[in-house]
Order: structure tokens, then C-alpha cells, then sequence
């Protein structure tokens, strides 16, 4: 049976890219085409999988009684069920890279949203700098960047969350950036593998190699190589630039899903009172996870 | 007990169904729907999802917090609410997802689809949940265009001869946001569940005599590297894609349909054109798709009255 390994970051940061490299595990003499990955099961807030399993219009649900029913979604897409009316029969990979940008949450009846052991072996989180976050999710949303941190600063922050239309996708409650990473490392349904964008930058075939080992999935060192070498950041957005990427939020604006991807690039996007901002709001987890805050490492006479 | 047609079938309710035009002349009932009590579990099922289970000429659908339905021989539906509160969320399902089923169990073709008329035929826009179907049929009403159907189209296929599409006269459903960026807001009726906002729209249309089909449409989102346009898929893909878009494409195996609509893709495809219409979703963009829409029926000759 396929292994089923949730794909869980906060949004912008990192989750396509590893996705990006798990594609291009397969591939032999160039790279995978970024419009053309398998997306069986696709998201765990996609719409059609739940419509499908469940015969019911999502549509026409409220956002807690689809979240009632997510669990058994997710059950049935780990038991291998197919999403779809497909023609061939479902390929069985080792292991099925689920992305999620949901927070680990419970619903009033105690069980979790995620579907718990049932629909997943583990999960890989992976996490990244929040003030890098900030100006990448600014520029995918098309927001300010003080919009941007007020909304990983708020415990309400929801994707695809509005009430008068219907989103394209499921809504997913993110919470705060911080209560996000938490919800999925201190949760103990199943067991999780942490990654920091900013590691699986510096040493990408060692950082990956260590998931995959995690998620079950086996590769050769050849096609790991590979991998990391075809889903370099800049092979992306030159793919995105030469044909653009069907993942962009809205494709009728000129917004590019793959910016810069630079660690550390907020030294120069963000105001020092953006900095504080975020600081002051994560500082805990910001801590727990191992990223330096501005405000205890400045050095002993330079400016604020 | 009220009286409705329903997909061009006779139905006996005894709640009101929103949306629908009542009709004396429907009597006698083809199905009847009535509330009563509903077993948690089917005996014999043959296969099962999260929220129903299908057996020999049964099937049970499980919407939690609304009701359970007990749907028998594709003739009767039982509704057991929740609670007496949900009752006024049971009309909208009992007219998409349950009837949709009910038709899935009778055999018949039945599209995920909304429909418009141009001159005599049935024009269809298929496409899931959130496709914009119900949103192209709203702005070709506003160009002339009546409404046949929403969200849910049920075909028949003759040998040699255009399909037939049962229109209903059931109301477009639109979400505020829609309706306002149509300006519709004059339109705008009844909540179709209490707890969202999603209304029914005016103007109904009168239930009509079946149509022959004129084309069908799938819907498609503009993203890469799908760029705007009319396009014709070859046969296998026309087929496959008929299919997906199929009411509810989980029950087509289940309840061993696959070959039946395989000739009904034939039938579609031959007689009236299976075509992807890929768009911006873009309400902006609306005046420009119905533009090469308009076209693309002076090609196919639907300009003329149907035969």
C-alpha cells in the first residue's frame, strides 16, 4: 500500500519547491515540466476529491460541515481510493506526498481534521524564516506587507475563508504563524520530520535525502542529484517565466509564484519595525526553531 | 402533496421545493418524495463512501446535520431530517445531490451542468463545483439567452439523432458576490440554505419541452498551459471528459454506468460537439467569452431554429 506522508508547511514556504524535487526523482534527461506534476489527490483543501467522495455539493456546505467530513476524505485518499474518474488505474508510488497548508486542528468532536493515523503516516512540516515569509506572502496575495504580517499574526487567519462566493478551494484555518508549526509538531497522531527551508537551501541533496528517508520513499544518490540539480530555484522561474505556472493565485495578474527565494532576503524588505512586528508576535517558536531574533543578536552599539 | 418536473421527470413532494416551478400537470408522479424514517445502514450493500452506501435498487446518503435519504428504485426518496430546525436545508439538497443520484440510479445520463437556450437547442456548460456553470448561464440570460437548467442536466440519447436535454425551469443559484459583480442584485430571491449566502435568482424560466442538444461545453480555468478558447478534444478525450463531468463520477463505476456513458460520449460528440471552453475567471472577461461563444454557434449553425 502507498504510504501516505502530509506535505504541511505554512503557506510560502517551501512545499512546492519539495515538491518540485520529489518529481523530478523520476525524471532522466531534463526537467520536469512545473505544469505537469501528478496532482492525484492534489491538496488536502481540494475541492473536487471531497465533492467526490462525498457525492455532496462542498458548495453547499458550511466550512464546519465540511470540516466534519474532511477526516473520512482524507481516510479514503490514504486507503488508495481514486479521486477521480480515471481511465487508467491509479500508479502505486512507494509514498504519496500530500500537500496541506491546513494547521493541525481539532474538531468539536475531539478528532483531528487531518484524519489522524488513518490518513497519514507522518508528515514532513516544513518551516521557514517568518520574515522571509512575510514579503513572499505579500507579493502572493498582492497585499501590503503590514497586511501580510497581520495576518500571520492572527489567530483567525484562514485561506479561501470568505462567505460570500465560493473559493476554489476548501477553506483551511492557518491560525498564527507560530500556532501553525506548533499544531503539527506537538500533535501525536503521527510522527513528523522537520525541515527549515533555510537548510534544505544550503545542503538541498542532504536536507532531502533525510525526508525521504523519513517519508519511507527510496532514491539513489544519482536521482537525488538530479533532483535538486532540475528543480533548482532558478530552473523554476525560468520554467514559470518562459511558460508561466498553473499554481499562481490568479493568473489573470502579472504576480509570479516564484519570487526570489532567498533565505535572509528580509534584512532588506522589511522595515525594522516590520522586523519587531513579527518578532515580538513569534518570538517563542521563532526561538524554538532555531531563527536568531534581530532584536537579541543586534550588536552592542548598532542602531535599532 | 405538490407537484414539480423535475429533469422532465413527474415528481410528487410533500415539502415545497424552492426553485422549482410547481405543475399541476405532472400528476401522476413518475417519483415521490416524502419524509419518514430512514435506517442508518443499508443491508446488502455493495459499496460504500463517507456518507452513503448502495445496494440492489437502494441508496442511502448520509448528510450530516441535515438529513438522511433513502433513495429506492430511482421512484422514491424518504428524507428523515436531522432536526426539525434542518428541514429548511433539505430542499437544496433534495433538488441537486439527492434527485442527481436518483438519476445516476435510474440509468440516466445525467451531466454535472448548467444549460442555456439558443434558438431551440440546449447549450450545456459542464464543469465541478466552482467551475463558473452557473455563472455563464446568468450572464447569457442577461444577453437573451433563457436558462434550461442548473447544475444539474439530465440527457437522453437517441440513435441518429440530437440528444435530448430535460429542462426543469429550476432557478439559477448564484453566490452574492456573482450576483453583485452581475448586477443582479434586482434579481436576487431566496437564500437557497438559511446559513449561506447563495440565492436563488430570478427570472424563472417555464418548464419547456425537451430540448435537442445543441453542444456541450466543459468548463476550464485559463492557467497553465491552457491558454483562452474553444477547443475540440479528439474522441477518447471527449469521452473521458463526458464522463468526469458526469453529476456525481464516483457512482459511474459503482453503479456500473461506464458503458452507457461511453455511448452517450459517442452520441454527444457526433451529434452535437463536445468542446472545452477554457476562460479567465474573470467577471471582467464575461462580454468577451459570450462574443466567441456567439461565434462559435454561427459555426456550428445554432443560430438557426433547431430542426
Amino acid at each position: 500500500v502507498t504510504r501516505t506522508i502530509w506535505l504541511a508547511s505554512y503557506p510560502k514556504s517551501g512545499n512546492t519547491w519539495f515538491r518540485m524535487l520529489v518529481a523530478n526523482l523520476s525524471a532522466t534527461d531534463k526537467p520536469v515540466d512545473i505544469n505537469d506534476l501528478p496532482d492525484r489527490g492534489g491538496i488536502s483543501s481540494a475541492r473536487g476529491a471531497f465533492d467526490f467522495f462525498t457525492l455532496i455539493d462542498s458548495g453547499l456546505l458550511t466550512f464546519d460541515e465540511i470540516d466534519a467530513l474532511r477526516p473520512r476524505v482524507y481516510e479514503a485518499l490514504a486507503r488508495g481510493e481514486a479521486d477521480d474518474e480515471y481511465d487508467m488505474p491509479p500508479e502505486t508510488p512507494p509514498v504519496r506526498f500530500a500537500k496541506t497548508h491546513d494547521a493541525y486542528a481539532r474538531l468539536a468532536t475531539g478528532e483531528a481534521l487531518m484524519g489522524g493515523a488513518a490518513a497519514a503516516a507522518g508528515a514532513i512540516l516544513i518551516v521557514r524564516d517568518p520574515r522571509d515569509v512575510a514579503p513572499s506572502l505579500a507579493n502572493h496575495n498582492r497585499s501590503s506587507l503590514d497586511e501580510a504580517i497581520a495576518f500571520m499574526n492572527s489567530a483567525d487567519a484562514a485561506v479561501c475563508g470568505g462567505a460570500n462566493r465560493q473559493h476554489p478551494q476548501l477553506r483551511q484555518r492557518l491560525l498564527n504563524w507560530s500556532e501553525h508549526a506548533v499544531s503539527w509538531l506537538d500533535q501525536t497522531d503521527i510522527p513528523v520530520h522537520l525541515i527549515r527551508y533555510e537548510e534544505l537551501q544550503e545542503d538541498t541533496a542532504h536536507v532531502f535525502r533525510r525526508a525521504l528517508a523519513f517519508a519511507g520513499h527510496e532514491a539513489t544518490d544519482e536521482q537525488i542529484e538530479r533532483a535538486v540539480s532540475f528543480a533548482r530555484f532558478d530552473e523554476l522561474k525560468r520554467q514559470e517565466e518562459a511558460s508561466g505556472f498553473r499554481e499562481v493565485p490568479r493568473p489573470t495578474t502579472p504576480v509570479k509564484f516564484f519570487r526570489r527565494g532567498i533565505a535572509g532576503a528580509w534584512r532588506d524588505e522589511l522595515t525594522s519595525k516590520q522586523v519587531q512586528a513579527i518578532e515580538a508576535a513569534h518570538a517563542n517558536v521563532m526561538r524554538r526553531l532555531g531563527y536568531p531574533l534581530a532584536v537579541e543578536t543586534r550588536k552592542p552599539g548598532e542602531a535599532a | 402533496v405538490l407537484f414539480y418536473r423535475v429533469c422532465g421527470l413527474g415528481v410528487a413532494s410533500e415539502i415545497a421545493l424552492p426553485g422549482l416551478i410547481e405543475d399541476r400537470a405532472s400528476a401522476p408522479a413518475e417519483v415521490t418524495i416524502r419524509r419518514g424514517p430512514v435506517a442508518t445502514q443499508l443491508e446488502g450493500a455493495k459499496a460504500k463512501g463517507p456518507t452513503w452506501e448502495a445496494a440492489d435498487g437502494q441508496f442511502l446518503l448520509h448528510i450530516p446535520g441535515v438529513a438522511r435519504f433513502l433513495l429506492s428504485d430511482g421512484r422514491e426518496i424518504v428524507f428523515a431530517p436531522a432536526t426539525e430546525e434542518s428541514l429548511a436545508d433539505i430542499p437544496i439538497f433534495l433538488v441537486g445531490t439527492v434527485f442527481g443520484i436518483l438519476l445516476h440510479q435510474r440509468g440516466q445520463i445525467v451531466l454535472h451542468a448548467s444549460a442555456v437556450r439558443v434558438q431551440g437547442f440546449a447549450v450545456l456548460f459542464c464543469g465541478p463545483s466552482g467551475a463558473g456553470k452557473s455563472t455563464i448561464a446568468a450572464a447569457l440570460a442577461q444577453r437573451g439567452y433563457p436558462v434550461v437548467t442548473d447544475d444539474v442536466c439530465a440527457i437522453s440519447i437517441r440513435p441518429g439523432v440530437r440528444p435530448l436535454v430535460h429542462p426543469d425551469g429550476r432557478q439559477l443559484k448564484l453566490w452574492a458576490h456573482a450576483i453583485e459583480r452581475l448586477d443582479l442584485g434586482e434579481t436576487q430571491g431566496a437564500r437557497v440554505r438559511p446559513q449561506l449566502q447563495k440565492f436563488y435568482v430570478e427570472p424563472r424560466q417555464a418548464y419547456s419541452e425537451p430540448l435537442p442538444l445543441g453542444a456541450v461545453y466543459v468548463l476550464r480555468e485559463a492557467r497553465p498551459p491552457h491558454t483562452p478558447g474553444i477547443e475540440k478534444p479528439n474522441i477518447v478525450d471527449a469521452a473521458l471528459t463526458l464522463r468526469r463531468n458526469a453529476y456525481r463520477p464516483a457512482l459511474i463505476a459503482r453503479l456500473d454506468q461506464k458503458e452507457d456513458y461511453f455511448h452517450a460520449a459517442a452520441s454527444v460528440a457526433s451529434a452535437a460537439g463536445i468542446f472545452y471552453l477554457t476562460r479567465a475567471l474573470d467577471f471582467a472577461a464575461m462580454p468577451e467569452i459570450i462574443d466567441s461563444l456567439e461565434a462559435h454557434w454561427r459555426d456550428l449553425g445554432l443560430r438557426e431554429k433547431a430542426a
